[in-house]
């Protein structure tokens, strides 16, 4: 006969410490009421020594930086840096599937560690969020800690290590055996890994170098943020042409005295148009007629020219106390002097817009003569030879009228594993997704 | 045109509170629920009529500063409160959602220079509005699940019994991390397009990361044998750390230099 559950007790918390079967009183569930009375250390393992470790690992982080005075994790170029990736991986997972019955095996791929190093990641981004990662003193305890590099730092090398480990791990259960209801959590698990092990692993191999081509010459020079002395490109770019278009100037009302915009104005910027009308504080000012291309005329009306040479002219007329008064004003150019209106020891100025699109017209080419004509626009990268190429800015004293263009160059070979992490953990949100609408269907 | 956002958010609050007001009424008098809902759902009408309206006067999408995504948030967030009152026949959370909406919209009343007009080129790109999106919606849902969670705390404090109200904060703050993971890598996608590389541990960025790893930390331990209970705590004050991410950046040290900090140009 199947022993029948005839009645429950009811514990504390709902929990049930005893059952009565077949008139019998059984101690069910003797491990939760052995649980909190385990010893640290005392197998299983759980929040207790994940938290020990995890806090032991950050101390001793911060002491190997400490004692390398500062100096980060230096991390070797392809193709070692694979090797070592590929070979960390495969230890994992041989120590996974290898000794997946073993307790601290166990314990070292579980949810408790996995919380507890989350949180330690979680703590040195923090670090990162809030001390500026900016140079600073040399000597100095935030540069012996690395704290104004921490993401660099031995601390955090040193988390994410544990942490694809722990991740590796609870991953190399789902995968052997594999079944089909575990693809979720593999497309998460492995997606996240892969994405973060290759973006790290991957990043002494960033390339990122900044071309100055003037109009009409061609470079094969890339400047990098740390040198002062330029590399050498596999590639040639030739600037054809920099144009840049902007938005509508805008108004502004200066006060010379305390030598500043006031503030009422630049807050309420107004885009210039004709029939725009702004006020401030008893001073209304309104546009009655404006050139976006013009060059001054005779008797000192602006007349209508072309794009090239011209420069945005409005007429306004400003009412305040007085009388009303006109006049032009114009946002001026490296070769001219702007117009201001002059009232009550106030100016009018015009400031050119901010910039609304910038290009440049490349013929980039290698040594071989491979060569493709292309335009350079923010937002719209082009790739060469593997290089990705940027516009990344100009001269903004002429603005309009740069001379040259700032074309940013990447390279970057671990970019497509890393997208490939991207798109995977993508498509685990999707199931995720759509099986947590069915979960909550199924709940309610 | 500040005058027309006063006048759509004064139109906007009344809405919420007069409907909320109504509503709080049909309790007894079961008549008033439906002119309560219309004019509930009428506030928000009004904002996504604003933004409408705004979005063509600057011929951009108005997803720029912090005052134009918040338009979104006193559009959305009291839209959630309705749907929840809906799905789980939950009546109290559309109350926060409304205060919290209006408390949005005041804001931006007193602020009226976080209005820009202009968008920089870098902004330019079709993955803009799609990671603004996914996070402004995923954001609302989590500042629900936290608004529930506060409740669910407040119900156990005072010893009631409340099973529904735990699976919402649950449910909620699962669809706000699906939509979080799809704004962070959005986000990489495009910073990639437009900055040249997916991720440079900038301030936003780091704080993003953060929020995210609190809703993953959150997850793993419900998974666990945590608690529930106990979670609503967590889930609370997940909402801190999102709250910092959205506005508190800009006031930190670290985002002196930050590419996402557009509305101090
Ligand atoms: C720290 C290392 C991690 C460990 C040890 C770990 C382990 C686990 C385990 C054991 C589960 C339960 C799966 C199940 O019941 O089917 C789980 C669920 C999940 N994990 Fe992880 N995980 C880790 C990191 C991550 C990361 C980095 C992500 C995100 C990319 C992630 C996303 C998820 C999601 C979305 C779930 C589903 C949660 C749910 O169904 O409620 N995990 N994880």
């Amino acid at each position: 006969m199947m022993p029948q559950c005839v009645a429950a007790g009811s514990g504390l918390n709902g929990r049930v410490p005893f059952v009565f079967i077949n008139n019998k009183v059984f101690f069910q569930q003797v491990v939760i009421m052995v649980v909190p009375s385990r010893r640290l250390f005392q197998p299983p393992w759980e929040f207790r020594e994940s938290a020990l470790f995890t806090a032991v690992a950050v101390i001793a982080g911060f002491t190997i930086q400490y004692v390398a005075s500062g100096r980060g994790v230096a991390m070797p170029h392809l193709p070692f840096n694979a090797i070592a990736l590929t070979l960390f991986a495969l230890l994992v997972l041989s120590i996974g599937l290898g000794f997946r019955e073993a307790p601290t095996v166990k314990w070292f791929g579980g949810i408790p560690l996995g919380l507890c190093l989350i949180f330690a990641i979680a703590l040195l981004s923090l670090i990162g969020g809030v001390v500026p990662q900016t140079a600073v003193a040399p000597g100095s305890l935030p540069a012996l800690l690395g704290l104004n590099q921490i993401f660099s730092s031995w601390p955090f090398a040193l988390i994410i290590l544990l942490f694809l480990a722990n991740l590796g791990l609870s991953l190399s259960w789902r995968l052997v055996p594999f079944k089909t209801q575990n693809i979720q959590f593999i497309l998460f698990h492995a997606g996240f890994w892969i994405a973060l092990s290759c973006g790290i692993f991957g990043s002494p191999d960033l390339q990122r170098l900044v071309m100055k081509v003037d109009e009409g010459y061609e470079s094969n020079l890339g400047y990098t943020m740390e040198s002062e002395t330029p590399q050498k490109l596999p590639f040639s770019v030739f600037l054809h042409d920099f144009s840049l278009e902007g938005y509508p100037p805008q108004l502004f009302l200066f006060d010379p005295q305390s030598n500043q915009p006031l503030e009422e104005l630049t807050k309420t910027t107004t885009l210039v148009r004709k029939g725009v009308k702004a006020s401030w504080k008893g001073i209304d000012v309104e546009v009655l007629d404006f050139l976006p291309y013009a060059l001054p005329g005779k008797n000192g009306i602006p007349e209508p020219a072309d794009s090239t040479a011209g420069i945005p002219f409005a007429k306004v007329r400003i009412t305040s106390s007085g009388a009303p008064i006109e006049g032009w004003v114009s946002t001026g150019s490296p070769m001219m002097k702007p117009d201001a209106v002059v009232f009550q020891q106030l100016v009018l100025l015009m400031m050119p817009g901010s910039p609304k699109a910038f290009l440049s017209e490349v013929t980039v080419h290698d040594e071989s003569g491979e060569q493709t004509k292309a335009t350079l626009e923010v937002n719209h990268p082009i790739t060469f030879m593997g290089w990705k190429l940027y516009q990344m800015g100009y001269d903004t004293n002429a603005g309009r009228w740069s001379q040259y263009s700032l074309i940013e160059v990447i390279h970057d070979p671990w970019l497509p594993a890393v997208y490939l992490g991207f798109f995977m953990i993508m498509a685990g949100n999707l199931l995720f997704f759509w099986n947590g609408i069915k979960q909550a269907e199924g709940a309610a | 045109m500040i005058i027309n956002f006063t006048t759509a958010a004064i139109v906007a609050i009344s809405c919420w509170a007069l409907g909320s007001l109504l509503s709080f009424f049909a309790r007894k008098t079961p008549a008033l629920k439906l002119p309560a809902f219309i004019l509930s759902f009428g506030g928000s009408v009004v904002m996504v009529g604003f933004i409408a309206f705004y979005w063509s006067l600057l011929d951009r999408p108005p997803l720029r500063t912090l005052g134009e995504t918040r338009l979104w948030y006193a559009a959305l967030i009291p839209l959630v409160g309705f749907l929840v009152e809906y799905r789980w026949k939950i009546v109290w959370l559309k109350y926060y959602c409304m205060a919290l909406a209006s408390f949005f919209l005041g804001i931006n009343m007193l602020h009226p220079e976080v209005f820009d007009k202009t968008l920089m080129p870098a902004l330019q790109s079709p993955w803009f509005i799609p990671h603004v999106i996914v996070y402004l919606v995923g954001y609302v849902l989590l500042a629900a699940s936290s608004v529930t969670a506060v409740h669910n705390v407040s119900l156990q404090l005072r010893h009631k019994a409340n099973d529904a109200g735990e699976s919402v904060s649950h449910y909620l703050a699962l669809l706000g991390f699906v939509l979080l993971s799809f704004g962070l890598i959005f986000g990489a996608l495009w910073a990639k397009e437009a900055w040249g590389h997916y991720w440079t541990w900038d301030p936003k960025e780091t704080w993003a990361f953060l929020s995210w790893l609190a809703y993953l930390g959150y997850l793993h331990a419900y998974r666990y044998k945590i608690d529930r209970a106990k979670l609503q705590w967590y889930l609370a004050l997940s909402f801190v750390v999102l709250l910092v991410c959205w506005f508190g950046v800009n006031y930190l040290p670290s985002a002196q230099n930050s590419v996402h900090t557009y509305t101090q140009s």
